[in-house]
């Protein structure tokens, strides 16, 4: 007989060992029923703010582009220029590296929309030669980010009087939506990795509770992968269901806020459910069974060492 | 068999257990490995089922050298190593038949070899009648032979016992030994590592004495012998 003899038909011990796995990996969640409740609490909370502010993080996103989209240069136009020297103007303008868009605004169009806007208050203005305003051009940048740059620019050309483009507004929204994304990806990333710390320790239990039996399937000659499979299988279960539970309540609760968001703050255009439900569902749940399958790995590496 | 070539051990903390050991094992043999503590009994027992491995020399049973096995070859060498520990090591929430049935589950045995191999190591070990009770039920020297029947479940070819007895009364752990001989006699090979003097004068086998991390004397059967290959 061969030191390294092993036997039996591969397929039938394949599924026995399957069997085995799933049966053992079950008994422990219900041995250790409340650890193992604790350990999908700890997901489920994780994953709860995880989400919540991932669907915040979404929006904000998404409310930031569509503010960044309005942002746009209004460039205003010599008085002493004519007709064709405008048109000129437009033309280079409109050949700029950065520039997407250029819109003339005549002066008659400006004045037409401020009574739109104001009413009453600007009635005499709209006879010919007693209009305030000037020409205008409104420019939008390919990136939003550009804006201040390409507004430099169009301060030193010729035939331009003054540019505008609420500088400082602007460039504190930029630095603000910048803010907010590193610090949710830095917190993201930090509470992910207390999840997976926390159901390490959780399964470390569970793993020392059984350390008697890791010990002697090693002595007898169980393989590496046969004495983590039933542990890897409860963890990615609990993670898994740790991840439900969030997914579940945080799809309804953000169907229910956006429904409200409708009738009540119609200005504020949330992302549609749909879209973000999707996303989060599919994160939270590769996050969970990520969670818990590596911290189960991590918490039983010690053990297998012999 | 076990042939063990120029063995030495240093331990990370710089404990030399064992220095340039020769030693051999026959197929079939019952040998005892005798010593003060700290002789290197332990460490030569751990290093034949491939726990530690050794600084220097090669330990090969039937010719394949351990100490060069694979990480995943590890498991397939243990299946051919019943081991026999001083303190048990029983899984105490389970019954006498389940501890046995254990060691040949984890290595994907059938549930038909189970539910006929495992009546077999019992009643081998004298232990037919009590298969449905727990180990806190048991006496202890019931305890080491449901050990017993563990180790040679998976009709491995060598046992290993590392201070088998260390825990019972003289008359109790001359029972264990009964047992033991008898798995010897169906041609398993023993190694049985003890403190206890008379069981070794008088089982009258093999004795390897340690001392200082070497082989002091290597006497079989009231013979001293070349304890090389």
């Amino acid at each position: 007989m061969s030191v390294m003899s092993g036997g039996g038909n591969t397929l039938i011990m394949a599924v026995r060992n399957w069997v085995y796995y799933i049966k053992e990996a079950f008994s422990s969640i219900i041995r250790n029923g409340w650890m193992s409740f604790a350990s999908i609490g700890v997901v489920t909370v994780t994953l709860f703010i995880l989400g919540s502010f991932m669907l915040l993080n979404i929006n904000v996103e998404h409310l930031t582009s569509e503010i960044k989209n309005q942002v746009e240069i209004i460039a205003y136009v010599d008085e002493g220029l004519v007709v064709d020297e405008v048109d000129k103007l437009r033309v280079s303008l409109i050949q700029m590296e950065k520039v997407e868009e250029v819109r003339f605004v005549s002066k008659q169009e400006a004045l037409i929309r401020l009574q739109s806007q104001l009413g009453e208050l600007v009635e005499g203005y709209s006879e010919d030669g007693r209009n305030p305003l000037r020409d205008s051009f409104e420019i939008r940048t390919i990136i939003p980010e550009d804006i201040s740059e390409v507004a430099a620019s169009l301060q030193a050309m010729p035939g331009i009087a003054r540019v505008d483009y609420g500088t400082e507004v602007v460039e504190k929204l930029f630095r603000f939506t910048g803010a907010v994304q590193w610090i949710g990806l830095a917190f993201m990333i930090g509470l992910a990795l207390t999840a997976m710390f926390l159901i390490a320790n959780t399964i470390k239990l569970t793993v020392n509770a059984r350390s008697r039996e890791i010990m002697i399937m090693k002595y007898v000659g169980a393989t590496e992968w046969f004495i983590r499979w039933p542990f890897l299988i409860e963890g990615v279960f609990l993670g898994t269901i740790g991840a439900l539970i969030p997914v579940v309540i945080l799809s309804y609760l953000y169907g229910q806020t956006v429904g409200w968001a409708k009738l009540n703050l119609y200005f504020l255009p949330l992302v549609s459910p749909e879209i973000v439900i999707e996303q989060m569902v599919r994160t939270l749940f590769v996050l969970g069974t990520f969670i818990g399958g590596v911290g189960s790995l991590i918490s039983i590496r010690r053990f297998l060492k012999v | 068999m076990i042939e063990i070539q120029e063995v030495s051990m240093v331990y990370p903390n710089g404990v030399n257990a064992l220095k340039q050991v020769d030693m051999c094992v026959e197929r079939g043999d019952f040998v005892f490995v005798v010593g003060e503590s700290g002789a290197g009994k332990s460490t030569l027992i751990r290093l034949i089922c491939r726990e530690y491995l050794p600084s220097k020399g090669s330990i090969k049973i039937h010719g394949r050298d351990i100490t060069r096995l694979r990480r995943w070859e590890v498991p397939m060498l243990r299946r051919n190593i019943g081991v026999v520990f001083q303190d048990f090591r029983l899984l105490n929430n389970r019954t006498v038949f389940e501890n046995v049935a254990f060691a040949m589950q984890v290595i994907g045995s059938s549930g038909r070899d189970i539910r006929r191999r495992v009546p077999e190591a019992l009643e081998l070990v004298g232990l037919s009648d009590k298969a449905k009770m727990k180990p806190l039920e048991l006496s202890g020297g019931e305890q080491q032979r449901v050990c017993l029947a563990r180790a040679i479940v998976n009709q491995p070819l060598l046992i290993i016992a590392d201070e088998p007895t260390g825990n019972l009364d003289p008359k109790t752990a001359m029972g264990i030994m009964d047992a033991l001989k008898n798995i010897n006699i169906r041609g398993t090979t023993v190694i049985m590592a003890t403190h206890a003097k008379e069981i070794v004068d008088t089982m009258r086998q093999r004795v390897v004495v340690l001392g200082g991390g070497r082989i002091v004397r290597d006497e079989r059967r009231g013979e001293y012998s070349h304890h090389g290959c």
